[in-house]
């Protein structure tokens, strides 16, 4: 049904640790994560690149994963919502903090993807102004907040010390090269690959 | 108060910024369903040919109308159906359904189905589609009131409230106003698509499905597949956001009965983003409204009328007025009031209540004709709402509002703060140095023009229905408690509220209560779900009855120990002592932790029990006022919120933040809805214009003006918490989402000219600027000829 002739191998550090895939030209980074990992933090909401919530950090850019082909993303770094904690202390990133306590959050499905571009733009700019914040998660449609709660989430994470951890996993070993071989991992949600 | 109005955050908020929150769309799922969806608006299926689909492999099983039951499924606000009937009434409408190993097998299937149709004529408009010549999508015709196969609760003859006699009040009035409005339809726009899972494991029915209300679907998928309740299980944890657009649908039923050909496994249907747009969305709606008031400005009569287009398959809900819970209609006093409303289907995809059934098109013409007359009274349109609004201990006129449920004495208001509410609205959007008039921009700037406006309304505070509602608590003798309820969390924060209901009323610390919900296996159900706003005031007074059931039993198991009797034994919180000494007060968790054994409480809603009172006689209402600045351009017609103020009054804020995040977020849908929201249609290509968020525009961040919210707390002492509403609480799910007039309003007080269109888009703006420019030079020239 699928072609397979044309499966490229990829190699991608994801949240630290090293996956190598064969990957369908066609296959885009969103359904990688979702459906051969299971990092389903990892939301689909339009699946055309309007509404955000599939936003992942690649390279520590946020970018929309169900717009990128997998096959763009050897040799990178992608950091997923799963991987924004601290996996040592299971501490939340300032961010996923910062957006319990100040009402961030209600359906949640946008959620993951706005952390994310929030996550990038506070390592772009510490402490940016509420415009900067807006531009920050235009990309990103939240149907239920209003934006402002989520506002001043950033604005708290942003007045917060970004942990050791935060949006980095530097230190957790994927950077140093561990890898973990996923190319024969493919069971899939949508088994008849 | 220890828990109650503090604000703690909601109880899935750290699994929701981890991305552990599994959605349905995030389990694991064997096989996926794709939908095949008509080609025309309106047309009988001729012939389907599946044979090289079902010879594909990977292909499991595809339903169509061949081969569905022949029976009608029950829906709470969809109209009794085929899950596929030959007859189909709109784009996209259900011709075959595929379940495959993946999406992509489900896809390539879709494309290699041939179906040849026989079309016929359709109708879009609702007006149009109650002419005698339009094409009939039902024997009966386009009228809804006539169907003739509906179930009980949703068969009305005609949706109307009136009272005293509208055309005396008009003849006593000094001042008539009228005026005709076309609102738009909004669509839900939920950021999760449309989700449904099922799977048959021997003799039970499993559905995972994010929606507003499992218990219902519960309920009736027993009913359409002959199972006994106890075989079916509904499983509803977390849901991207429903706004309205989550009920239940023919789609889920889709999924069971594939999944009834494939035992054992589990079928997925999750719809992309395009399908979940044109699935349901805001009825659009015709409006017309006229007020009469006397020179003083006291208003003599009211009348509205509406005509809802509730699309192919949309029911009563979409703009009744006898549901109207009495709210909306009771905004004014007046001795002589009609409401009228009609719902009619045309081949559109269905309409579907969103944020309230039909309070934001009311609040949209009544607030219209409230500002012409104050225009024509030459009064400040705020004094002259304040002069008919009602107040605290107002009796409310003899409507018939639940006479689809049976007759209902008058009643009060118990607690009614709309004009302190309006001083604080006003105060907080300037009206002091920003009102300049009617029609008065109070700042210009090139062709710039800022203007404020108002709109107020009246809702019906939540407690409207408590049939069928159940609720339990269970003390555990390790010093925590489980409530079961069978309310569904959309985000909104009921799960938290509730547990903090149960941590206030029986003195624990928030931590130590849970909650089981979104699982029908709890035992506990409510017709409602997530529905009307009446989770907070009705699950919450029934969870609290629930408490108070629990704690009658530890009052007996107290007695029993100090061998008193237990009506001695007093109980408050986590204290417990004799009524003859209250020096001695004792610690309640030590004596539970001494049972051993859980103790439990139960309580369920009176049968057939809506709008109950408050506390004898009373009824729980509350005021909604909404304030908002503008800039329009006049060259351009575009529109710029700048601020908007959102009143509301939730009683008592259980959770201060969690309210907060409601009327902020009802005001951003409302001003998607005033501004920028409508699904398009074009007629000539019969083609859906914005079936995705590219052309669709929903707010975005940088779109959003500040939002001001005025929360007014007040609460009725004599109205004890177990019996009337939760500690004093509120719904405030919807209130702020009414308010789209105020920015209509606020865009007249600008320009000067009133749109009488929904969405004000640009375009709609500057059509109206034009028109009024044209009225004005034709007038100039009348003047021209004279001279």
């Amino acid at each position: 049904m699928l072609v397979r002739e044309t499966a490229t191998s990829v190699s991608v550090s994801i949240n630290g640790r090293q996956h190598d895939f064969e990957v369908e030209p066609h296959e885009t980074l969103a359904e990688v994560l979702r459906e051969r990992l299971g990092l389903t933090g990892t939301k689909i909401g339009c699946n055309r690149g309007d509404c955000g919530a599939c936003t992942v950090l690649l390279d520590g850019e946020a970018i929309l994963s169900c717009l990128s082909l997998a096959i763009q993303c050897h040799g990178k770094t992608v950091i997923t919502i799963e991987g924004l904690e601290n996996p040592q202390t299971g501490e939340l990133d300032p961010v996923q903090q910062a957006f319990v306590e100040n009402f961030g959050v209600q359906c949640g499905y946008c959620i993951p993807g706005i952390v994310l571009s929030a996550r990038a733009l506070l390592d772009e700019k510490a402490q940016p102004t509420e415009e900067e914040i807006r531009e920050g998660i235009q990309g990103n449609i939240c149907r239920c907040t209003g934006y402002q709660q989520i506002v001043e989430s950033i604005q708290a994470a942003s007045r917060q010390p970004k942990s050791a951890n935060a949006g980095g996993i530097a230190d957790t070993g994927g950077a140093s090269g561990q890898s973990n071989t996923d190319a024969d991992n493919t069971q899939s949600k949508k088994g008849a690959e | 108060m220890r828990t109650i109005g503090t604000s703690p955050p909601i109880l899935e908020a750290r699994d929701k910024v981890t991305g552990r929150a599994k959605y349905v769309d995030d389990m694991q799922a064997d096989l996926f369903v794709k939908i095949v969806g008509s080609r025309h608006p309106h047309a009988h299926i001729r012939g389907i040919d599946i044979t090289a689909a079902m010879q594909m492999e990977g292909v499991a099983a595809i339903l169509t109308h061949e081969n569905v039951p022949q029976r009608l499924i029950n829906f709470g606000t969809h109209r009794p159906s085929l899950a596929i009937d030959r007859h189909v009434r709109h784009l996209g409408d259900y011709v075959a359904a595929i379940a495959a190993t993946s999406e992509a097998v489900a896809e390539e299937a879709r494309r290699a189905i041939r179906v040849e149709y026989d079309v016929r004529p359709a109708v879009f408009d609702p007006e149009e589609a109650l002419q005698p010549a339009a094409p009939k999508l039902y024997p009966e015709g386009n009228n809804f009131c006539a169907a003739v196969d509906l179930p009980p609760h949703q068969s009305i003859p005609e949706s109307r409230q009136e009272w005293g006699d509208v055309e005396e009040g008009f003849r006593l009035a000094d001042v008539i106003v009228e005026h005709r409005l076309d609102i738009g339809s909004q669509a839900h726009a939920a950021i999760e698509p449309h989700v449904c899972m099922a799977c048959w494991e021997g003799d039970q029915l499993i559905i995972w499905s994010a929606t507003h209300t499992p218990t219902e679907l519960h309920a009736n998928a027993a009913e359409y597949f002959d199972l006994p309740l106890k075989q079916v299980v509904v499983l509803s944890h977390h849901v991207g956001g429903g706004f309205g657009g989550k009920y239940t649908g023919r789609y889920q039923y889709l999924v069971c009965l594939l999944a009834r050909q494939l035992p054992g496994k589990r079928v997925r249907l999750t719809l992309s983003r395009e399908e979940t747009q044109c699935y349901a969305r805001r009825p659009r709606a015709k409006l017309y409204a006229r007020l009469g008031a006397t020179r003083c400005g006291v208003i003599t009569a009211i009348h509205f009328s509406g005509l809802f287009d509730v699309g192919a398959y949309g029911t009563f809900f979409s703009g009744n007025n006898n549901f109207h819970h009495e709210g909306g209609i009771l905004t004014y006093k007046t001795a002589h009031a009609r409401f009228e409303a009609k719902n009619v289907h045309t081949n559109h995809f269905r309409s579907e209540c969103m944020r309230s059934v039909q309070m934001p098109y009311l609040a949209f013409a009544v607030e219209t004709v409230v500002e012409l007359a104050a225009e024509k009274l030459g009064m400040d349109p705020t004094e002259f709402r304040l002069k008919n609004m009602p107040t605290t201990g107002d009796m409310m006129p003899p409507t018939e509002y639940t006479h689809n449920y049976g007759d209902y004495p008058q009643a009060r208001l118990d607690l009614f703060p709309a004009a302190h509410m309006l001083e604080q609205v006003k105060g907080k959007i300037g009206w002091a140095e920003k009102w300049k008039g009617l029609g008065q921009p109070y700042h210009s700037d090139g062709p710039r023009r800022r203007g404020i406006g108002l709109a107020y309304c009246m809702g019906y505070g939540g407690f409207i229905a408590e049939s069928g509602t159940t609720a339990a608590v269970r003390i555990n003798p390790d010093g925590t408690a489980i409530a079961y309820s069978s309310v569904q969390e959309l985000g909104q924060g009921i799960n938290t509220t509730l547990c903090m209901l149960v941590s206030e009323a029986l003195g624990l610390p928030l931590d130590k209560v849970s909650i089981v919900a979104g699982d029908t296996r709890s035992g506990q159900g409510d017709p409602f779900n997530a529905r009307s706003s009446h989770q907070l005031a009705m699950c919450g007074h029934i969870l609290l009855q629930a408490v108070e059931k629990a704690r009658q039993k530890l009052r007996n198991w107290i007695a029993s120990s100090l061998r008193v009797n237990p009506r001695e034994v007093v109980i408050e919180g986590d204290q417990y002592w004799l009524e003859r000494d209250t020096s001695q007060k004792f610690p309640l968790w030590e004596f539970v932790g001494t049972l051993k054994s859980p103790v439990t409480g139960r309580a369920e809603g009176a049968p057939l029990h809506v709008h109950p009172f408050v506390k004898p006689g009373y009824k729980a209402h509350q005021p909604m006022i909404m304030a908002a600045e503008v800039e329009v351009d006049t060259e351009t017609g575009e529109v710029k919120p700048m601020k908007i103020v959102a009143g509301m009054f939730p009683g008592r804020m259980i959770n201060p933040g969690v309210v907060r995040g409601q009327a902020i977020g009802g005001a951003t849908q409302t001003l998607g809805m005033a501004l920028w929201e409508h699904v398009g249609f074009d007629e000539d290509s019969l083609t859906y214009l914005n079936r995705d968020f590219t052309d669709y525009r929903v707010p975005r961040a940088l779109d959003m003006p500040a939002i001001e919210t005025v929360l007014v707390e007040q609460v009725d002492l004599e109205s004890l918490p177990h019996e009337g509403l939760p500690y004093g609480g509120r719904a405030s799910g919807e209130m702020s989402a009414w308010g789209a007039v105020a920015i209509a309003n606020a865009v007249h007080n600008a320009t000067g000219v009133r749109v009488s269109e929904s969405p004000l888009t640009a375009e709609a703006v500057l059509r109206a600027l034009n028109r009024e420019a044209r009225r004005d030079a034709g007038s100039e020239a009348d003047r021209e000829a004279v001279r």
